[in-house]
């Protein structure tokens, strides 16, 4: 591989044991995959430290300890506990502890600890043809799609860019890959973030690790809906990154996407294809213990319509409603005076972490000394196809999936409100 | 006892032996294996019930996850970590990662089919730079 004079200098160690360490990764990394050289990167979305597995938190404190330092803007995945409010998820202080030991590492490294899965709510926007890693798919998909960023779906090697600012040419930060391999046109109305969510998850599995062309949208999706689509995009399958032509840059038109190649015949995707993604998490369950929405963690938007929903009404006694948003979404959201109404209805409002996220200690070993103890839940109801596979892998608990307003309707009724088909 | 050299291509430097562990599936490191004990619990008929720890782990290629790293690194951490992996195919980048976290040194596309490996047999798996050795003994 060719590399610059900066890039042996930190190679050979005289830019200090941390490049050095991330150099070699990342050489070892290029070679493997065949990039002619690195390039320079402009973000980094990087591993927090989990603290329920075992040793991981010190994965970072390492490099910290080795004075590394991040050369470029660098926002920090989601945690496996809330570090201010862990009692709300019913986690110990021990693991929200050893938690913020992860933070204060990043703190030094010089990372925004954001503790997210979705830093671009919490205002880290790389833009178009900017290169870039993520450790994090939804970060990936988001970015390379709606942003016209470039990034692969990265490991722990996220942190390694970050440190040396450089990544190998590799995937898709090589425009050749960046083009159409199957096209898709939707034949049915969507509502919400969670239909998108489960249009996503039934294109992912389609698609593998190819490139979507998705059509056929009634209107061109919000924001939001972009997200969820991405995110459900991601879970089932492999793929890095989606075009929705004359939507997400720089694909002007059908042909734009399939880089003037002759399109693929599309694939219809109609009302039962939607349906059977919500009918595939369907663990049929009378008793619930938690509703959940914020997968990806909610946007500023997504607040305001979970305030809208549950302004002046109260969750059911006896299961919980979690919303989970980075503590930035959060921030801005209780200055705005939507976190009162939220918390009035009896929901509570969790960062840096997730159910998927702060649950799974069954499916793993966290040291014993933390003491944490997986939870026994009955069920939990969710409005995001990702957080239905990992609710069901990951915790192992049934799991319900519904559309956003239906499980808001669960939580105040307090028993199961099945998806609604759009009309 | 027969001896035998083949060459291959070299993904992550190291050196290490250990018995070999055949799996005729490809493996996913998260939701095939469990951590916590090192033995395969997904569904591949070959290897189910089998521990990969200080094996060296062939098999056609990795099944894909952006996770595959953390669950390498955590087999590690545990003491249950294969010893050395030799690929049918270029493994999933967030595998490599992993290995190189976890000192599993990786070699890929062997020069001569590795049909007649029997589980148990010793190989030694040694990677420099893009050269790998896999010695079977």
């Amino acid at each position: 591989m060719d590399l610059t004079a900066a890039e042996r200098d930190m190679l050979e160690g005289r830019e200090g044991p941390a490049r050095q360490r991330a150099m070699k990764g990342l050489v070892q990394l290029g070679r493997a995959y065949g990039a002619p050289r690195l390039v320079e990167i402009g973000y980094a979305h990087i591993h927090a430290g989990m603290a329920l597995y075992l040793e991981d938190v010190e994965l970072m404190e390492d490099l910290a300890a080795i004075d590394a330092r991040m050369a470029v803007p660098a926002s920090v995945n989601i945690a496996n506990a809330d570090t201010v409010n862990w009692k709300a998820t019913g986690a110990p202080e021990s693991l929200a502890r050893l938690q913020r030991r992860a933070a204060g590492a990043h703190a030094k490294m010089g990372s925004d600890c954001t503790f997210t899965c979705t830093p671009y709510w919490a205002g880290h926007w790389p833009t178009w043809n900017t290169h870039m890693t993520s450790i994090e798919s939804t970060v990936t998909i988001f970015c390379n799609s709606v942003l016209g960023a470039k990034s692969n779906r990265d490991g722990f090697f996220a942190v390694y860019a970050g440190i040396t600012g450089r990544y190998p040419l590799f995937g898709y930060h090589l425009d050749a890959i960046r083009r159409g391999t199957m096209l898709f046109e939707v034949a049915t109305p969507l509502a919400g973030g969670s239909d998108f969510s489960c249009l996503g998850f039934h294109v992912g599995n389609a698609v593998g690790d190819g490139v979507p062309v998705i059509t056929g949208f009634a209107r061109r999706p919000t924001l939001d809906e972009l997200d969820a689509l991405g995110a459900g995009i991601a879970t089932s399958g492999g793929a890095s990154m989606f075009i929705v032509p004359g939507v997400t840059p720089p694909y002007g038109d059908i042909a734009a996407a399939f880089h003037g190649a002759k399109p693929p015949l599309p694939a219809r995707v109609d009302a039962a294809a939607i349906a059977a993604v919500y009918a595939r998490y369907a663990d049929g369950h009378d008793a619930l213990d938690i509703v959940h929405l914020g997968c990806p963690h909610a946007s500023f938007e997504e607040m305001k319509l979970y305030a809208r929903l549950l302004d002046g009404r109260r969750v059911a006694a006896g299961l919980e409603l979690w919303i989970t948003a980075s503590r930035n979404v959060r921030n801005a959201a209780a200055e705005a005076g939507i976190v009162a109404k939220l918390e009035a209805a009896g929901a509570k409002v969790i960062s840096d972490t997730c159910p998927m996220s702060c649950h799974f200690a069954r499916t793993v070993s966290p040291d014993p000394k933390l003491g944490v103890v997986p939870p026994a839940l009955r069920a939990v109801v969710v409005d995001s196809a990702k957080q239905a596979k990992y609710v069901r892998d990951m915790i192992q608990c049934p799991v319900l999936l519904t559309g956003t307003e239906e499980a808001v309707e669960t939580a105040l009724a307090g028993r199961f409100v099945p998806r609604r088909r759009p009309s | 006892m027969t001896r035998n050299v083949i060459s291959a291509r070299g993904i992550v430097e190291g050196r290490a032996s250990g018995p070999a562990l055949v799996s005729g599936e490809a493996i996913s490191f998260l939701g095939d294996v469990d951590i916590r004990s090192g033995t395969v619990v997904g569904d591949l008929p070959s290897v189910k019930g089998k521990s990969l720890a200080g094996t060296v782990l062939v098999m056609p290629y990795t099944r894909g996850s952006a996770g595959a790293w953390r669950f390498l690194y955590q087999l590690f951490k545990h003491g249950h970590a294969p010893a050395a992996i030799i690929c049918g195919t270029l493994p999933d980048p967030s595998v490599v990662q992993g290995a190189i976290l976890a000192g599993v040194p990786i070699a890929c596309d062997p020069s001569a089919p590795l049909d007649g490996l029997r589980d148990g047999q010793r190989i030694t798996v040694e990677v420099e730079g893009e050269r790998a050795e896999i010695r079977i003994e």
